[in-house]
């Protein structure tokens, strides 16, 4: 079936009939936004009719997609309005917006004074500043950096051991792997040494650019897109080798949002970027391939992050976490939790924020677990700052379960 | 992925079809590429409201004996007469069983009341809507319509007119409440479901009972557009308690809250009895091996396919996008299965548009179980379900939704017949 | 709601529709106006700022014939230049002066000739000498910065020509017209239809009138009865026993669902089918074809599949991305095309502008027929009619209509903006850009007002509120011509529903009329939308008779 994934006109396939307004989270709570259809496909027609039809208020959209997933035309209305976004809009970014979005950066500024610079953040006058002189919400917890980086422990403690595997996978672990969670990095090359897999790094690797692309920094965006494709093509042509990822956002925007917002072609090597869970699931089913488990009670929650639901690939995480022996496992509603990257950090959509995830919230809290778990670092974040639980990434899950 | 049954399509045939398998302990996935057509449920399910010569029917059961002389390759013909009976007493319990609560039955036809007022024919309606046993007396005497000030997917003055001609009082209330200005800052957002997320706040719903309870004195019934309820389905219930008087919905322009409600709930039951709901995807392409179809590979799952038994194509109507009509042909997107239609594009329609037209009678070609057929060749375990087949006319007859629910359960039931199922660990 | 009520009992006080408000039955006016095409409006502003008393009757809404049924280009004379020096000379002039009064129904676009490699490019050189010679800027360019400033021509032209054509909303221009005639004291009669003329001796005295809103007969006095009928114009001088004889030539079009291209383009050889694509509005244009037809098939246009391939197969090769490009729309129109007096034949066509006084002509008093022409020259030929109506009154007035600018096109746009910035954003530039300065009349809107009622053209309650009250609307149809509701990709798929709700609540009708109204709007759309129902298309059709028909119990003719 063709999809007619490829038309510049794809708004055309557009037939007014208003599902994705239906379950965009925020239209549903912030009529300040016109929603998907209006901004989308209608809002397209009228700024080829004029430029100055653009409407600055499609910066409340959060870019989760969940508009493509229920529209029943095939539209791309999520990429219509990103597109949108980079051609007309002529606000430029702040300061707090190159903050935000310069993920890598600021990591490898804060790792190395990790202890100063997460008590520094938590302290109640330096969030006040955050909030009034940056406009960084001030009931924003930043995520915490780590002292030492997942690639620095990885060089010192993994790489040497990884060239007993016959079998090899790269793995593009993300900023957050490396800079604020490395025990994901570690986790994954635990259960992937555990399946008879070395793991190595990419050549180089920039952050995958989605908040540059959110916040406006678009040639910033295609510089580090190009580096990244050049060592994706690396691994995957010159050397065989798939790239794995721990992060749903990550993974998502370097297959598609490359190709759709920033015109960096990635078809060719599009099959082999997956997520790790995919990868393994793929493994096992095909090789027969087997992890052995302990046989520790857990009860977990899975939280199915947006860019997941557009990737369709919940299922995969959902399946291998059904594998440990004595997993008690509640699928939540497929919902946005709001925090969508930078978005929620900003002072001025906080409350948007909080409002999409409030249904969210508490039935994380009615639901009787020991972890929250999801393949999104953000939805993480989110969770935690909103919620009395932890979440966990189903790798971590898995590593924890390993005998 | 290795399943029982792959069911392409997530509305309402597909979701009927996976969960009467489901009950039955087959692992099913459901692949849908969007939301479904549900969106624009009216409240009840049509089941035969008129015959193709345009005669209106009041006993569907009776009917459908005159319309399988007039219509060879309609669903219902295929069904032949005594399993047409068998599966409407099914479906009628099927949705009960579940805990849908719908009123009306195939041994008489009710009426509907529409967003303008008409009364129209139909099977089964959802409990809070209004509903008449004729179209000539009302069963109230005095009535009063509310109606959010502005609302423009719902015409109270139309309704009113109406149900004048019956003979009953009717009054237009227009009420405003201080949060629905919220919702007038963005100009697109006046619709049932934005008003729904504003009437449904408990202190809004308060203080519309209160506006109810104020203007309606002397009315025998309240009627409101289904503007409401859309994460509680038992809102109105509540309010009738509150008001203490009858309280009922009137569809309006879709979005409809009844649909949304409807799907979410069927899409919920399919999850509970352990089936895979996959939303946004697409399948774009099968391998078949002698006349089965083996495995079907989508968009978002690329090289790993899904296996099964028994695949099931309920995939919709040209909406849905499971038939596509181009210039010169109309085709079925999936499998290439053989469409049914007429050559000459200026046959597909006439110059009225409330003619029956041709185009909304082509539809898949199937063998009379429903099994599907590419060329010559009869794919023997691709069941084709719902509005996607050939030979009928859901709108002038009024059958969509009984071919969608029926033919689901009839595919349902064959698959159920064939016992070997499979090894699906992962 | 409040506001509704008000202007529910104003309406009922018969305060705010003037134009509602019959005409007195035993005035005697001035001039009485056949036909509501733009030459019609035209020739009632003229007349109406000569200080005549005018009338307008039209047997339906305003710009329906030939008027609305076109590509919308305001031609810069340059596709007549080599063939019709005169009528190229006439355009430029008369695109310089509606560039200056109707500004907010005039798109500046700009015009590309383009040359593709099945023809032949000496026809450049000529064509462009010639557009000098009549005074038409023509430029010849690079044919890659043709592709640069126009980026959906094909890409394989060998030849361009830059020309000062443009866009021009021909609806928007006929009611312009109206209002400054109805501000200068003429009445404008819709669904008026002429049954006949009243003759006394040698001498047109007045009009029969059937009005079809109302079921009845009435008749107008006059002391000069103007035939401005265009093609039917020929069957209005029937009336009075006169022969006119013209040639009608329809000509098909096809509506693209958004904007193609931006700057008007043609193939510059000599005029054929299917060779220019105009962008107007939301949507681009392509056509036409050409065929002559039989008089009596002159209202029952029907745009054939053949037609319709042709159009599509030329147009792709003028823009490829109309190969797969969302058609919204056919329709056609027809040229009425007079032929020469002493010509039985019909091959000496005029297609410059004719006006006969039929005293000369055919010995018959009061009685003038203003034809031929084209939309362009709307203005022009608006003058001259009202020249010789002016001769025949012995009335000496200066004609202003090419200084004065029409009403929305006073001032500027950015003071209009401030003035109604409080509503949002996208419906102010939409209703700013479709009525120019007369958008201020939107700055009483309240929240309520704010709400839209069709999305895919931005058109809100107020919008439509100010159409009813002032702009002569008497159905759906007209609502559309006056505001674009219907005409956006859903072709009336959620907005006509909730126009007729809401013309049924402010009392321009009564519920059951509104059923009837709107089962005929849906009837009108489908009629140009199923020669092109195929794609997104049909399933746009499928879903509106799904709405219409299931969920809401439309049925045709509602009882």
């Amino acid at each position: 079936m063709e999809l007619q994934h490829l038309t510049n006109d794809n708004f055309e396939q557009c037939i007014k009939c208003t599902i994705c307004t239906v379950y965009c989270p925020v239209a549903a709570v912030n009529p300040d936004y016109p929603g998907p259809k209006q901004a989308g496909p209608d809002g397209e027609r009228l700024r080829l009719k004029k430029a100055n039809f653009y409407d600055e208020a499609l910066k409340y959209c959060i870019n989760c997609k969940r508009c493509e997933v229920a529209c029943p035309s095939n539209v791309r209305i999520g990429d219509i309005i990103q597109k949108a976004r980079i051609k007309y809009s002529r606000k430029k970014p702040s300061v707090r917006d190159f903050i935000l979005s310069h993920t890598d950066l600021v990591g490898t500024l804060a790792t190395p004074f990790a202890p100063v610079v997460n008590s520094m953040l938590g302290l109640k006058p330096v969030k006040r500043v955050l909030d009034l002189g940056f406009d960084i919400d001030h009931r924003r917890q930043f995520p915490r950096y780590s002292f030492q980086t997942f690639e620095r422990w990885y060089k010192k403690e993994a790489a040497s051991k990884q060239n007993q595997y016959n079998k090899q996978v790269s793995y593009f672990h993300g900023c957050y792997a490396n800079y604020n969670h490395p025990q994901l990095g570690r986790d994954l090359v635990k259960v992937m040494n555990a399946l008879g897999v070395g793991v190595q790094l990419l050549k180089k690797e920039k952050c995958c650019g989605v908040a540059l692309i959110s916040n406006g920094f678009l040639e910033q965006a295609k510089q580090q897109a190009q580096v990244n494709m050049r060592s994706i093509r690396e691994s995957v042509v010159n050397k065989q080798m798939p790239v794995i990822t721990t992060s749903s956002t990550c993974t998502f925007t370097i297959r598609d949002e490359y190709p759709h917002l920033l015109g960096i072609e990635t078809a060719d090597v599009r099959e082999q970027i997956e997520l790790a869970t995919r990868y393994i699931y793929r493994l096992l089913r095909e090789e027969k391939s087997a992890l052995k488990f302990n046989n520790e009670k857990i009860k977990i929650a899975y939280h199915t992050p947006c860019h997941m639901e557009k990737l369709g690939w919940g299922y995969y995480s959902i399946q291998l976490l059904r594998m440990i022996p004595n997993v008690e496992l509640k699928i939540l509603p497929s919902q946005c939790c709001g925090i969508a990257g930078t978005y929620g950090f900003k002072k001025e959509n906080y409350t948007t924020s909080q409002e999409i995830g409030i249904t969210l919230f508490s039935r994380i809290e009615e639901e009787d677990m020991d972890y929250v778990v999801t393949d999104c670092e953000t939805c993480k974040w989110q969770i935690e700052m909103s919620t009395s639980r932890i979440c966990e990434h189903p790798i971590s899950i898995l590593a924890q379960a390993l005998e | 992925m290795k399943f029982d049954s792959v069911i392409i399509g997530g509305g309402l045939a597909g979701l009927v079809c996976g969960i009467k398998l489901s009950q039955q302990g087959h692992r099913c996935v459901i692949i849908s590429s969007g939301q479904s057509a549900l969106h624009f449920l009216s409240g009840s399910f049509d089941l035969l409201n008129r015959l193709p010569d345009g005669t209106p029917v009041d006993h569907p059961l009776t009917a459908v004996k005159e319309l399988i002389k007039m219509e060879p390759e309609h669903p219902y013909t295929k069904l032949g007469e005594i399993r047409f009976e068998e599966l409407v007493a099914e479906a009628e319990q099927f949705f009960s069983g579940i805990g849908i609560e719908l009123a009306g039955s195939a041994t008489r036809n009710h009426f509907r009341v529409t967003p303008m007022g008409t009364l129209k024919r139909t099977w089964l309606t959802l409990a809070d809507f209004v509903t008449c046993e004729n179209d000539i007396q009302l069963p109230w005497k005095q009535l009063t319509i509310f109606n959010p000030a502005g609302f423009l997917d719902f015409y109270p003055h139309f309704v009113a007119d109406e149900f004048r001609k019956l003979g009953a009082t009717c009054e237009v209330h227009e009420f405003n409440l201080p949060d629905l200005d919220i919702l007038r800052r963005n100009p697109s957002e006046l619709r049932s479901t934005n008003i729904a997320r504003i009437l449904d706040k408990p202190d809004n719903r308060e203080h519309l009972c209160r506006i109810l309870i104020r203007e309606s004195s002397g009315t025998d019934a309240i009627l409101l557009p289904a503007c409401l309820g859309l994460d509680q389905p038992d809102t109105v219930r509540i309010i009738e308690e509150r008001v203490g008087k009858p309280v009922y919905l009137i569809p309006t322009i879709p979005p409809s809250i009844a649909g949304i409600g409807m799907q979410q709930f069927l899409r919920n039951t399919f999850q509970k009895l352990g089936g895979v709901y996959m939303m946004g995807d697409h399948v774009m392409n099968a391998d078949i091996e002698n006349h089965r179809v083996k495995r079907v590979y989508s968009y978002n799952h690329g090289d790993i396919p899904f296996e099964a038994n028994h695949f099931v194509l309920a995939t919709g109507s040209y909406f849905s996008r499971g038939l596509t009509a181009t210039r010169d042909r109309v085709y079925e997107p999936v499998f290439n299965l053989n469409v049914s239609y007429l050559k000459e594009r200026q046959e597909w329609y006439t110059g009225n548009i409330f003619d029956a037209q041709a185009y909304q009678q082509f539809g898949v070609s199937t063998s009379l179980d429903f099994q599907a057929v590419t060329g010559d060749t009869l794919l023997s375990n691709l069941y084709v379900g719902g509005a996607i087949l050939e030979g009928f006319n859901p709108i002038k007859e009024g059958s969509g939704g009984g071919v969608s629910i029926l033919t689901a359960l009839d595919i349902a039931g064959k698959i159920l017949k064939d016992q070997s199922v499979w090894n699906c660990s992962i | 709601m409040q506001s509704f009520v008000l202007l529910f009992s104003l309406y009922r006080e018969n305060k705010i529709y003037p134009d509602m408000q019959n005409h007195e039955p035993n005035k005697v006016y001035d001039v009485i106006i056949v036909g509501g095409g733009a030459t019609g409006a035209g020739i009632a502003r003229d007349c109406a700022r000569r200080g005549l008393r005018v009338i307008l009757v039209e047997r339906k809404d305003m710009a329906t014939g030939a008027t609305g049924r076109n590509h919308g280009l305001l031609h810069s004379g340059a596709r007549y230049a080599v063939t019709d020096r005169e009528s190229a000379e006439e355009c430029i002039k008369e695109n310089k002066i509606l560039k200056n009064i109707a500004s907010h129904c005039v798109e500046e676009t700009e015009g590309l000739f383009v040359t593709l490699p099945e023809d032949d490019l000496a026809y450049q050189n000529r064509f462009a000498e010639a557009c000098r010679a009549a005074g038409i800027d023509a430029e010849i360019i690079d044919p890659k910065e043709a592709v640069r400033m126009e980026p959906s021509v094909h890409p394989d032209i060998i030849g361009a020509v830059k020309v000062p054509d443009g866009s021009i909303d021909p609806f928007r221009l006929t009611i312009s017209n109206v209002m400054d005639a109805k501000e200068h004291g003429a009445l404008i009669l819709t669904y008026h239809e002429v049954t006949g003329l009243i003759l006394e001796q040698a001498r047109v005295t007045g009009v029969k009138v059937y009005d079809h809103l109302q079921k009845e007969t009435k008749e107008i006095r006059g002391t000069v009865i103007v035939n401005a009928g265009g093609i039917w114009g020929q069957y209005i001088s029937t009336f009075a026993g006169i022969k006119i004889s013209m040639l009608p030539a329809k000509g098909a079009l096809l509506i693209f669902g958004h904007r193609v291209n931006n700057m008007v383009l043609n193939r510059c050889r000599k005029p054929a089918d299917a060779d220019i694509l105009v962008p107007g509005d939301t949507i681009s244009l392509i056509g036409t074809t050409s065929s002559n037809i039989p008089y009596d098939q002159i209202d029952n246009m029907m745009v054939t599949p053949q037609e319709v391939d042709l159009l599509i197969r030329e147009g792709e090769k003028l823009a490829p991305c109309l190969a797969y490009t969302r058609i919204l729309r056919a329709y056609a129109g027809v040229r009425p095309l007079v032929a020469a007096d002493n010509d039985s034949t019909g091959r000496n066509v005029s297609r410059g502008i004719v006006l006969l006084d039929h005293a000369e002509r055919d010995g018959l008093e009061g009685y003038i027929t203003i034809t031929g022409g084209k939309l362009m020259t709307y203005r022009l030929m608006a003058e001259w009619a009202t020249d010789l109506v002016c001769k025949k009154l012995n009335i000496e007035a200066r004609c202003t209509t090419a200084e004065e600018k029409l009403p929305g096109s006073r001032e500027t746009m950015e003071e209009i903006n401030q003035r109604i910035s409080s509503l949002p954003a996208t419906a102010r530039k939409s209703a700013i850009y479709r009525h120019g300065d007369r958008a201020q009349k939107l700055a009483e809107n309240t929240l309520q007002d704010n709400s839209l009622v069709c999305e895919c053209e931005e058109v809100s309650v107020g919008e439509v509120k100010y159409a009813l009250e002032e702009l002569n609307v008497k159905k759906l149809v007209d609502l559309r011509r006056r505001t674009r509701v219907g005409m956006g990709t859903c072709q009336g798929e959620l907005c006509a529903c909730r126009a007729s709700g809401l013309m049924g609540s402010s009392g321009i009708y009564c519920t059951k009329r509104a059923k009837q109204d709107l089962s005929a709007f849906l009837n009108e759309r489908w009629k140009g939308i199923y020669p092109v129902a195929w794609g997104d298309t049909l399933r746009e059709c499928e879903y509106t008779s799904w709405i219409y028909e299931s969920v809401c119990g439309l049925k045709p003719n509602q009882e």
